[in-house]
């Protein structure tokens, strides 16, 4: 990869970590859709770009049912929330928060010389692991990027997709996982992706 | 999606550039926001290397509020330990004590304010600001009492954290309808009955170490645990005290008891005025402190003559003989006896009458202010700091039990039934507005139906708490609140725990261990939630404090000598400082009260039956286990995996007849038709009653968002449908309920 498309993939990383955030109008906006609009157009993925922009372009009342679905998805929800977007759950014996494995990805920042700064606490959430790879793409640790993918984020980020593609009722979350698997995937020299499910 | 772009050649493609830059206008405007990481080199830590303790926590899985230390690492949270400064709880912390790091990191928390979009009951939830919640809560609760007055407002609090809202609901806001679990559906009833005979709350205060002969009546301690209060029984018992407990369970310490009075439910008042009655007949009572103290003693002896043990043998359903034992035990080790006033004593609806009888009791033995017996410690003076009581005339004014000249003897606060059959029918006034503070009232308050109907009523439910318990289910908005292990809110002050050692005295403030801030959540402190409650209110000007730990600091402030958090923290979390000599305190025994007969209730302690269980059906009785603390604790994953059920007793003559077998699966069914939610097992023991079964308070969550404990066990609250009221306190009695089980949907009737 050249420089520029470190950067860019730091971009990538930022983008969709954004977009998992509870939906706000403050980011979700005019700018932000059109953004994702054409990188859907990029991508290829036209379906999803038509499925978005059918249940977000027109109506005006798109917001609520958003920040609806996100609570369900990913805050509390009835039976159960959906899907915790922290890695632990998915990989400790008991699913809680904080397990040994979020221990490990924090002990990983800190051996790459990122400490997680002032109160964010809970470190192997989805964001922060985005937001993680925004780091080391900007600096183009490409060894550094696959491992961080390999060992501690596609062993959990999976069930978490299936879950959300399982349950999600609205298409934003949907095509957001799969751009994130899209592009968090393991890929082969050759360029083919590898088989991990 | 096109199948033959992979990740790599699309970073590859010309238009990514466009792509791209697009993006990054997206986030621009957040990128000044605080990121997540710094840069910062890599050291290598020794295994204990940045293990930080953390000092000034005070337990709150339970209410004993035992002395913490918490290990730090990184931030987090991963080991809790009593704090070896400690001269009550010491380095001891119970199951529940070290479970509390699974309370911090349990991911079915509350994190952020949220809005009921969906009905009460069957919630849809809205991530709301804190801005909005706030908005939407001062404008309803304001509506309500602009409309109904403050009296249209029910307050239902439990914990340190509730005090805040509590108070000012009560006092500034001017409403008298504050039900508190801890005493309308607890100890309440022990309080004012012991302040009616003795002049004092008893708080747990009986000298266990130094006594000669214990005396529990439904005490189960080792099934409930106090650390310090385990550690004055057991020091007792180590010391060679004789143990009686009255109980138709053989609970834990009915296993260690010298005698196990195995005693029919509800009859205890009777089983006590007997051996009062022998006792005087005996002539073996404390001549010399009935005739000094006692006040009312011939009244009280004629009131209770009838009482002999033969009668009360047939009443309690246990041999006269045992009833002759026990008093001649207590008798022979007086003054010594702790006779325990107990702590959840709220059973029958006849239970006022009980606890007058425990302290009369008490005074008849001279145990009171001598080694083993009665005795307070004292703890060191505070300060005090929170709401000013601008509108507390209006609350008295307002209060239902005075309005309809009932229950003298209520413990503060309105009685719940009151409060809820006010709401109910909407008189004498409505009740349009509810909040509940760290109280689950769907578990705490008995007939679940009908307090529900209260809360459908309601113009605006909110509901603040930790968990997603069940009536968070009937909130319009819900309230994350930090838990104790992140906020400042509550001084505990004591003693050392056993009088034979050096007197000391202790102070402590519950400090936070770890950030009560983190980026996947907004939860904040009652103390801000009230304050910001209160300003959008109209209330502002009210305000004393300005933080949890402001009012802390001025608590500690008032202190002798004067106290601060800082200060706490240069002496590891808590003050000690030498202690005064407990012993020595008489004091004066009401023994028949003319008072109590003023208000129209029987002087002398008197035994009322409470109702039969109909054939086929037995008494449920319920208690408590060690690891867990009512529902509080039931989506703790340690504690879920130490008792995941709480397993029903029956009679194992019973269970023969019935075809049931140990760890049976079984529903409940009462006397009203009201059916358990859900299934537990049978546990068959000779160790329980034929009359009567029993299981552990707490379990058969029905809130699915506590994706641990929902549905584990059963609600014993469930099966409670009918309300009994203690006459002269209004407190409730919920051991009036029968049961049968449901096997494989039969109903069984339960043999007598």
């Amino acid at each position: 990869m050249t420089q520029s498309a470190s950067i860019s993939m730091a971009d990538i990383y930022r983008f969709l970590s954004q977009s998992m955030q509870y939906p706000n109008p403050d980011w979700m906006d005019e700018t932000y859709f059109s953004a994702i609009n054409n990188f859907l157009d990029e991508l290829g993925w036209q379906d999803e770009a038509e499925a978005l922009s059918k249940s977000i372009g027109q109506g005006k009342e798109w917001l609520e049912p958003l920040q609806i679905e996100h609570t369900r998805l990913f805050v509390n929800a009835v039976p159960s929330v959906i899907a915790p977007p922290y890695g632990s759950v998915y990989l400790s014996d008991d699913g809680m928060l904080y397990g040994p494995s979020a221990v490990k990805t924090k002990q990983f920042y800190r051996e790459r010389g990122f400490a997680p700064s002032g109160e964010y606490d809970i470190p192997d959430h989805l964001s922060f692991e985005l937001e993680f790879l925004a780091l080391l793409a900007e600096d183009d640790r490409q060894e550094d990027e696959e491992l961080f993918l390999k060992e501690h984020f596609r062993p959990w980020f999976p069930k978490f997709r299936e879950r959300v593609l399982a349950e999600g009722r609205h298409p934003f979350y949907r095509v957001l996982v799969n751009l994130i698997d899209f592009f968090t995937r393991e890929e082969l020299e050759n360029g083919f992706e590898s088989d991990e499910t | 999606m096109a199948l033959n772009l992979t990740r790599r050649k699309f970073l590859q493609t010309a238009s990514l550039a466009a792509a791209s830059a697009a993006m990054s206008g997206c986030f621009a405007k957040k990128a000044d926001a605080s990121a997540p990481f710094v840069r910062k080199p890599f050291t290598a830590p020794g295994s204990f290397a940045g293990t930080t303790t953390a000092v000034g926590g005070v337990c709150e899985m339970c209410f004993w509020r035992c002395q913490l230390v918490g290990k730090v690492r990184d931030g987090q949270l991963v080991k809790l330990e009593g704090n070896p400064k400690s001269i009550d709880n010491g380095q001891s912390i119970c199951a529940r004590g070290n479970a509390g790091v699974k309370l911090l990191y349990d991911p079915d928390r509350l994190k952020f304010p949220m809005k009921n979009v969906g009905k009460r009951g069957a919630p849809e939830w809205k991530r709301i600001s804190w801005e909005e919640a706030l908005d939407e809560c001062a404008s309803k609760l304001k509506a309500v009492v602009d409309k109904y007055g403050p009296q249209g407002i029910a307050i239902f609090p439990h914990g340190s954290s509730a005090k805040y809202p509590m108070t000012f609901f009560e006092h500034v806001v001017g409403t008298p309808n504050n039900s508190e679990a801890s005493f309308f559906q607890c100890r309440g009833i022990r309080d004012t009955a012991y302040v009616a005979t003795l002049d004092v709350a008893p708080g747990e205060n009986v000298d266990m170490p130094n006594a000669k002969a214990i005396f529990l009546v439904g005490c189960h301690f080792g099934e409930n645990v106090h650390v310090s209060h385990l550690k004055r029984y057991l020091k007792g018992l180590e010391n060679g005290a004789k143990l009686i407990v009255v109980d138709p369970r053989f609970s834990a310490s009915a296993a260690k008891a010298d005698i196990w009075v195995k005693i029919k439910p509800g009859t205890d008042t009777a089983f006590l005025l007997a051996i009062m009655n022998y006792l005087v007949k005996e002539g073996k009572y404390d001549k010399k402190y009935v005739e000094e103290h006692g006040q009312g003693f011939d009244q009280f002896t004629k009131a209770i003559a009838h009482a002999t043990p033969e009668w009360a043998a047939k009443i309690c359903d246990i041999p006269a003989k045992q009833i002759k034992e026990v008093a001649d035990m207590l008798a022979a080790n007086a003054p010594s006896v702790s006779i325990h006033p107990g702590r959840h004593v709220s059973w029958h609806g006849n239970d006022f009458q009980r606890e007058r009888s425990l302290a009369c009791l008490t005074g008849l033995l001279g145990a009171i202010g001598v080694k083993g017996g009665f005795v307070a410690g004292k703890g060191p003076k505070s300060g005090k700091a929170g709401w000013p009581k601008p509108m507390a005339e209006h609350a008295e004014k307002y209060a239902l039990h005075k309005l309809a000249k009932v229950h003298p003897y209520s413990p503060p606060g309105t009685p719940t039934d009151l409060i809820r059959n006010a709401a109910v029918t909407g008189k004498p006034y409505p009740i349009k507005g509810f909040v509940a503070w760290g109280q689950n009232p769907i578990q705490t308050i008995p007939d679940q139906a009908l307090t529900i109907k209260m809360l459908q009523q309601m113009d605006f439910v909110l509901v603040c708490d930790v968990m997603p318990t069940d009536i968070t289910m009937y909130a319009d908005i819900l309230l994350p609140e930090s838990s104790y292990l992140e906020r400042y809110d509550h001084i505990q002050k004591g003693t050392q725990w056993n009088f034979a050692d050096p007197h000391q005295q202790f102070i402590t403030a519950r400090m936070p261990l770890v950030s009560p801030t983190a980026a996947d959540h907004e939860r904040k402190d009652s103390v801000w939630i009230v304050n910001e409650l209160a300003k959008r209110m109209g209330y502002g000007e009210h305000i004393k404090v300005q933080s949890g730990e402001d009012m802390t600091d001025k608590i500690l402030a008032g202190a002798e000598p004067p106290l601060s958090i800082e200060q706490l923290r240069k002496e590891d979390g808590i003050h000690v400082q030498p202690g005064v000599d407990p012993y020595g305190k008489a004091l004066d025994v009401y023994f028949f009260s003319e008072d109590i007969a003023a208000a129209g209730f029987p002087g002398a302690p008197t035994y009322i039956p409470v109702p039969e269980p109909p054939k086929g059906f037995a008494r449920l009785v319920y208690g408590r286990a060690p690891v867990h603390t009512f529902n509080r604790t039931m989506n703790n994953a340690w504690l879920h995996n130490e008792m995941p059920t709480n397993p029903v007793w029956l009679n194992d003559e019973s269970a023969k007849k019935m075809g049931l077998k140990d760890g049976d699966s079984v529903m409940l069914v009462n006397q009203d038709g009201v059916k358990s939610r859900t299934s537990t097992v049978v546990k068959v023991t000779p160790g329980i009653r034929k009359d009567t079964v029993y299981m552990a308070h707490g379990y058969g969550t029905m809130n699915p968002l506590m994706t641990v404990g929902a549905g584990a066990g059963v609600d014993d609250q469930s099966l409670i449908s009918k309300s009994a009221v203690d006459p002269e306190t209004g407190a409730h009695g919920m051991r009036n309920n029968f049961v049968k089980f449901i096997k494989d949907g039969k109903e069984l009737s339960i043999p007598a």
